[in-house]
């Protein structure tokens, strides 16, 4: 199975969920003088099964799925929980807490840096940007428990 | 064992007496007044010299934070969800009574409902007004409403987006004289503008500030007034209720608004200290300056306009109804 | 003649008055940060800057905000080439050359390039504003939506050259992007399309937390975990400045991207960031190596770097001679204007001649400022490079979700970024493009808008496309482009058959 077969195969049926859920929402389609809601997400869904289902056929030999190499799968998933948590965490532990605690993570856990400079590095981030957005140019950012 | 236990009863007194002392010390930290618009927007730049000025009584910081997204139900929908304890306020156009009306349409839970909020005052209210580009043929409302009648569906107009304020002016005005127009919305007030004075439609309900410029410089004529009375600057333009049509009243007004539970203490200081900026001279200077004339109404009578408002425009979207799509 | 030049003394004059000079660097210093700042555009500076200029008076405070737009544009491409990160959401198409080229160790030379093509490209457009100002607005006005959908779907066939893959590919990217496009409001008729009750994505996904996501928080995920961190990059003086020969690449795609950027920029409507697309894919079209875009083409950087700054002179064009705005940015500074008393409007010109004039001659000094902050810094910035990644990509990560967070207050927006980074780390892998999918984020909504408004204009006939000139014009010249390629496409295929057949009769013989 080669990448590009897979990849058609993936993109037609992301069209398919596409035109189930436009179905579903029963947005109307209108006529073509007067396209309703779903007339042009329809088009492009069409278009992009179309596009995915000649990907697949026209695919024949290319590098095969196992060629991939997602050998660092396991830190950009480490990096993703990191954001993840921020925009989990940022309206609720305020803005400061949930940066220096990302931050700590990445380059305290993630990327084994010594303590003293994940702690001097992340404090003078959080706090930096904090003071930057929110005292200096006056956009509020979000604080968490005891106001910070 | 006295020993062990004081600091936890002082502890206990302290918890007792603190809530009381939060209240008499309203506000202590930076009040957020959320502009559910875009910067330099009509909402907003009527927000910035009511937080200045309020700030001011206050003496304490109001700060304006612009939440914008789905003509204004972004930030409405955040403040009618946000803690009532007085820090965050809201600066509302008209629109606050359509948006739930249009999800009512479209059988969408609300964002949020009117009820939602405590009214604190009312700030300005620009009645709308039509104008149609000078080297159209109407001279008057009469003609234009006229040509309408025998033209059903042939005149079009611009409008900042569908049951947007422009748009539900238009409305009202079909509505009450009988007409059928063709709609064009576009993405905001400033588009529907250049599609006008590009001559792509016919017609356009505007907020006066806007259109003003280009009256004076002979591009667009303004044939009637959706207002109570005569706009100043234009004393020679007739609104529609003296033309006989009264239910073609639109305001797009701007407004203070808290979360419903916000206590009521709270509530009376804000609405204090809002009579007392409108009355603040830097605050009328800026207004003076927007060409936007203050219109303060606070209490019932601010009650009465909100409710008549919201009255006729429910009714309003419920008669547009969703739009054909044949 | 004699006028522009007495109107110009005069606009110098007030240029040059050291309170104007000082809000006019500091401007132009925000606006280069802002443009550095992944996620943070020139809109969010401009707007969070808005309060600030209350106090001031309005020729300062429109010289300061103008500093920030323009000066966004010179910014925005210093993380698109060092670190393939948009800047802003117009700086997409700099990622992908600029930091091409950086890897070649050329990031110097990109960034000089970059900065002297913003500098050729702001200071031409500004003559072009001044001498042309009301007749351009005058005619920009007569683009209605059937005027605007042509030109649009001009701007898709720009999707055809922007691949150095495969067609197919770019094409799905393109419908997904498109796609992608439609979440949202539908602005004709109020329905909303797959918001699954998020008021939020009412307005859509929004171009800059997708851009920023597909390209910034990818690059991390894809070049974070890599066993090999990337090879710092320490470049000698010498390799700082351009080479003889790249100055001469750059010197045309400098000159088409003024002129096609400006002309983009004056349209309403339009969306200012597309210049940069279609500059490059211009460029490509005419380029004598086009398998070099993709891989460090000088062209790639060149064109698309003068073509956005090119669009800001051009987006002044219709506010200042008619008071109407041409997009969100220009719509901020209108306000800025009613906030300080001065109606804007037709007459802005006549009556406040130190204004406009002053405003013109602040942005000749403006480029000039910004040619000599950006030049000597060029030195600086690529010393960010030698950052050790690990420190580095985390604050990236912070600048861009705080960036992000901060233009709306919405966390729903960093969620978007995450989504798309995610999506663009999945689709690198898969070797698939993703800067169609921005592309298609930012035409979805406006073509289907223009489309829809063209019929509501005309009550359901097509024909309108055909009575207006323009429209038509337009049109025919896609048409004839796409049959073109179409021909091409054709006869190298008949070629190939034929050279086979040649070389199947030489065998036989």
């Amino acid at each position: 199975m080669s990448v590009d077969r897979v990849s058609g195969i993936g993109l037609a049926a992301l069209a398919l969920l596409v035109l189930e859920e436009t179905w579903r929402q029963r947005l109307p389609l209108g006529s073509l003088a007067n396209p309703g809601p779903a007339y042009f997400p329809g088009v492009l869904a069409l278009l992009l099964l179309v596009a995915g289902v000649a990907l697949s056929a026209l695919a024949g030999a290319g590098p095969g799925v196992a060629s991939l190499s997602w050998r660092e799968w396991r830190h950009s998933v480490a990096i993703f929980a990191a954001c993840m948590f921020c925009a989990v965490a940022l309206e609720r532990l305020g803005y400061r807490l949930t940066i220096f605690a990302a931050l700590g993570f990445l380059v305290g856990v993630i990327e084994e840096k010594p303590v003293a400079a994940t702690v001097v590095f992340a404090g003078a981030l959080a706090l930096g940007t904090f003071w930057l957005f929110d005292t200096l140019l006056r956009v509020p950012l979000p604080r968490g428990p005891f106001g910070l | 064992m006295m020993q062990r236990l004081a600091p936890l009863v002082v502890l206990a007194l302290a918890a007792a007496i603190a809530p009381a002392t939060a209240q008499e010390a309203y506000p202590n930290r930076p009040i957020t007044m959320v502009v559910p618009f875009p910067p330099g927007g009509v909402a907003d730049l009527t927000a910035r010299p009511v937080a200045a000025a309020m700030e001011k009584v206050l003496k304490n910081p109001v700060g304006v934070v612009n939440k914008q997204g789905a003509a204004g139900a972004v930030g409405m929908q955040s403040v009618a969800v946000a803690k009532p304890d007085g820090y965050t306020l809201l600066l509302a156009l008209s629109s606050i009574s359509i948006i739930p009306e249009a999800d009512k349409l479209f059988n969408r839970p609300p964002a949020f409902t009117v009820d939602q909020f405590a009214p604190i005052a009312l700030i300005s209210a620009d009645p709308t007004i039509l104008v149609v580009p000078a080297d159209k043929p109407w001279k008057t409302a009469k003609d234009f409403i006229d040509d309408a009648r025998k033209r059903p569906g042939q005149i079009s107009y611009s409008s900042s987006g569908i049951y947007g304020t422009l748009h539900m002016a238009m409305e009202l005005l079909s509505q009450a004289a009988g007409i059928k127009l063709r709609h064009v919305p576009h993405a905001g007030a400033g588009p529907a503008l250049t599609a006008i004075l590009g001559g792509h439609v016919d017609a356009l309900a505007s907020g006066p500030a806007v259109v003003l410029p280009h009256i004076k410089a002979g591009k667009l004529r303004a044939l009637a007034g959706w207002g109570d009375q005569r706009i100043a600057a234009l004393p020679d333009v007739p609104t529609f209720k003296e033309l006989g049509y009264p239910e073609a009243e639109f305001y797009i007004w701007a407004g203070v608004f808290a979360p419903k539970a916000t206590p009521e203490p709270v509530l009376a200081r804000l609405r204090a200290t809002v009579r007392e900026a409108v009355n603040d001279p830097e605050f009328k200077a800026a207004m003076d300056k927007l060409e936007t004339p203050v219109t303060f109404k606070q209490g019932d009578e601010f009650q009465r306009f909100f409710e008549a408002d919201a009255r006729r425009l429910a009714e309003g979207v419920r008669r547009v109804g969703r739009v054909e799509t044949r | 003649m004699l006028e522009v030049a007495q109107n110009l003394g005069l606009g110098f004059s007030v240029a040059l008055s050291p309170a104007v000079l000082f809000y006019a660097f500091i401007g132009c210093v925000i606006g280069t940060l802002v443009g550095v700042l992944p996620g943070v555009g020139p809109l969010a500076g401009i707007s969070l800057l808005l309060p600030a200029t209350f106090g001031m008076d309005a020729t300062r405070a429109i010289v300061m905000l103008a500093g920030i737009y323009y000066g966004a544009m010179y910014g925005g491409s210093t993380t698109s080439i060092l670190m393939r990160i948009p800047g802003e959401a117009a700086s997409v198409m700099t990622c992908i050359d600029g930091y091409a080229m950086a890897r070649k160790g050329r990031a110097g030379a990109a960034l000089a390039i970059a900065a002297v093509g913003s500098y050729v490209a702001g200071t031409a457009s500004v003559v072009g504003l001044m001498v042309m100002a009301p007749p351009l607005a005058q005619w920009a006005l007569r683009f209605g939506p059937p005027e605007q959908l042509a030109l649009l779907l001009l701007g898709l066939l720009v999707l055809a050259y922007m691949s150095s893959g495969s067609m197919l590919k770019a094409l799905a990217m393109a419908a997904l992007g498109l796609l992608l496009g439609t979440v949202g409001i539908d602005q004709m008729t109020g329905y909303m399309r797959h918001a699954y009750g998020v008021v939020e994505l009412g307005d859509g996904l929004g171009v800059v937390p997708v851009a920023v996501g597909l390209f910034g928080v990818a690059e991390i995920l894809a070049t974070a975990g890599a066993p090999t961190p990337p090879a710092v990059i320490r470049p000698r003086l010498s390799e700082l400045l351009p080479s003889r020969q790249e100055w001469r690449d750059s010197a045309w795609p400098i000159g088409r991207g003024s002129v096609l950027g400006f002309l983009i920029g004056i349209l309403p409507g339009s969306a200012h960031i597309i210049a940069s697309f279609v500059s490059y894919a211009v460029e490509k079209r005419l380029s004598r190596r086009p398998q070099d875009f993709g891989h460090g083409a000088v062209a790639g950087v060149a064109g698309p770097e003068s073509a956005n700054n090119a669009a800001t002179s051009g987006a002044f064009v219709p506010m200042l001679a008619l008071g109407v705005p041409s997009g969100p940015i220009p719509a901020v500074m209108l306000a800025a204007l009613m906030v300080h008393g001065v109606a804007p409007g037709p007459l802005l010109i006549h009556n406040q001649p130190a204004l406009f004039w002053g405003f013109i001659a602040s942005m000749y000094v403006g480029n000039v400022m910004l040619l000599i902050l950006n030049l000597p810094l060029v030195g600086l910035f690529v010393n960010i490079l030698r950052v050790p990644y690990p420190y580095l990509y985390p604050a990236i990560l912070v600048f861009s979700i705080l960036g992000v967070y901060a233009v709306n207050a919405s966390v729903v927006d960093v969620w978007i970024m995450l989504v798309m980074g995610v999506l663009g780390y999945v689709l690198r892998k898969l070797d698939f493009e993703t800067a169609p999918i921005v592309l298609g984020v930012v035409l979805a909504p406006l073509i289907e808008l223009s489309l829809r408004q063209s019929l509501a204009m005309s009550d359901g006939r097509y024909s309108i496309f055909l009575e207006h000139r323009i429209a038509a014009a337009l049109l025919a010249f896609g048409l004839a482009l796409v049959l073109l390629n179409l021909y091409t496409f054709v006869r190298r295929g008949l070629d190939w058959r034929a050279r086979l057949a040649l070389a199947g009769k030489g065998d036989s013989s």
